[in-house]
This record gives C-alpha cells, sequence and structure tokens, in this order.
C-alpha cells in the first residue's frame, strides 16, 4: 500500500494520558478492550454523533490486526493500550509484540486489479477516517489520531462535492 | 433453512437473504454468516441474490473479505447478487474500498427484487 507510514522508532511519547493497560492478546477479551477506550474517552467530550461507530470499526481492525498478525494469534502475549485526548483531539496507539510488518504487504484494494481481494481493506477503512494513521517500530505499534472536527470521510465529502 | 443470523425467503431462483445481527465483528459471528451464505450458492444455481443489510449497524473489513468471496461465488454460477438496505452510516465503507463500483445497491430489498423479477437471469 502507498503512503503507508511505517516508522522504525518508538511513538513520541503520548501527553494528556486518559487510559494506559495492557491485554492479555485473547480475541474473546476484544469487546472488553474496545468499550474500555471508548469510555475513557466519552467524558472527555470529543466523541460526537457517529464516531463511536467508526471508532468501534477502527478499533477493531487495530486490536484485531495486533492479536492476529502482530502477536500471531499467542494468548500468552499482550497488546498495550494507550489512549490521550484533550479538547479538540485524541489519540490511540495499541502495542503489539510482533516484529512489525511491511508496507509492501498490505494490498492497495482500489487497484482495480485487487478489487476482488478477500482481506487487506482493514487499513484503507482507517485512513479514511482517522486524521493521522502511523505505525511505529516497524508496525508493532498503530498510532491512530482524530481531531474533533475532521469531516467524516473522504467518501462523504466527495458526495457532497458532487 | 434455520439461521441464527440471516432470514432467507427464496422466489425461485431470486433469494433474498436478509442478515438479522447487527454487529458484524466477531470472527465467529462473520465465518458462521460466511458459510450460511455459502451454502445458499449450493441450494440455489445461477441465483439472483439480493442480500439485505438493513439491520446491520457495525460492519468490519473481514465481513467485507467475506462479502466479496459470496460475490465471486454468485458469479461463478453465472448469478447475480445486489446489495440492499445498507445505511448511509456504513455506505462510506463500501464506497472507500471501491466495493460499490463492484456490486449494485438498492435502497431497499423489495427495489432489487423488483428488478430482478423484470428481467429474468
Amino acid at each position: 500500500m502507498k503512503n503507508l507510514r511505517i516508522l522504525p522508532g518508538e511513538p513520541p511519547p503520548l501527553h494528556d494520558l486518559v487510559l494506559t493497560r495492557t491485554w492479555p492478546s485473547r480475541l474473546d477479551l476484544k469487546t472488553e478492550i474496545m468499550d474500555t477506550i471508548i469510555n475513557s474517552l466519552r467524558p472527555r467530550g470529543v466523541l460526537s454523533e457517529g464516531d463511536e461507530q467508526w471508532l468501534t470499526l477502527c478499533l477493531d481492525e487495530a486490536v484485531v490486526n495486533a492479536m492476529l498478525h502482530g502477536n500471531e494469534g499467542d494468548p500468552g502475549l499482550s497488546v498495550r493500550v494507550e489512549v490521550a485526548a484533550d479538547a479538540q483531539s485524541w489519540t490511540i496507539c495499541i502495542h503489539d509484540q510482533g516484529e512489525g510488518f511491511s508496507a509492501d504487504a498490505i494490498p492497495d484494494v482500489t487497484d482495480p486489479a485487487s478489487l476482488l481481494l478477500e482481506h487487506g481493506r482493514g487499513i484503507r477503512i482507517m485512513r479514511e477516517w482517522l486524521t493521522d494513521l502511523v505505525y511505529y517500530r516497524g508496525g508493532a505499534t498503530i498510532s491512530m489520531h482524530r481531531r474533533a472536527s475532521s469531516p467524516e470521510s473522504v467518501a462523504d465529502r466527495s458526495d457532497q462535492e458532487s | 433453512m434455520p439461521s441464527e443470523f440471516l432470514n432467507v425467503q427464496a422466489y425461485e431462483n431470486i433469494v433474498l437473504a436478509q442478515i438479522t445481527k447487527e454487529r458484524l465483528l466477531d470472527a465467529p459471528t462473520i465465518n458462521t454468516l460466511a458459510q450460511e451464505l455459502t451454502l445458499l450458492l449450493d441450494r440455489y444455481p445461477k441465483i439472483s441474490l439480493v442480500l439485505d443489510l438493513a439491520a446491520v449497524d457495525y460492519l468490519s473489513s473481514a465481513m467485507l473479505g467475506k462479502i466479496v468471496a459470496l460475490y465471486k461465488g454468485v458469479k461463478t454460477n453465472k448469478g447475480r447478487m445486489a446489495m440492499a438496505g445498507v445505511k448511509p452510516a456504513l455506505m462510506p465503507l463500501f464506497k472507500v474500498t471501491q466495493l460499490d463500483k463492484l456490486m449494485e445497491f438498492f435502497p431497499e430489498a423489495k427495489d432489487a427484487i423488483f428488478l430482478y423479477k423484470r428481467k429474468p437471469l
């Protein structure tokens, strides 16, 4: 996938942390993890109407990727979550214990030749809604950032423009 | 055909498959649903399938992949497939992945059924 930012180093430290927690890398905990993250942001007033649906989707993709691809389904490993929020934006970092990945391994599903692939759409969907999506530690940390005033999605913007 | 997540009504080879689950996020749900949908292709050759998502609020990329697999199976059997009732909040998922260019979308299932009845395969 073109333009996917995968950096080798650690992510910059987060300020205004509202949640730091580590969970076992077990898919049966996915809903608990997602609910805990959303509940940490809800009282901060940075989630507008419609945000929770998109955020749920992004978290689902990120947590599943961390557990299944990063940690290769090993329930003995863990995922660490950090959530930061201020009045205008939020950032969520999810760290797995894997080796990371290469952008070349992620297909560009908008390429007509890849349209019929049955995988590889998760990152594309996340990039659509997030203000910024960056991977650190070679891909073993995902950093999702969104400004509260961000447009819903490019698809919506193109609808409005047409 | 009893199903946990699916209501199926068939009018000869026009098959309406209504997904009844609101959240299509968990792997067991998605895999069960995909198996049930695939069985329709075995049961109805050259199917005209209307997949009704009116009840669905959450849809993961894994489920999108299953829908693509289903679409490919339908096409392999020389059938056709329509998506119906997709909520406005979910439509961007199909747009950003360009699946809206691959499949036909209808506001409601009855619109697709009406078209399929008028134009039999």
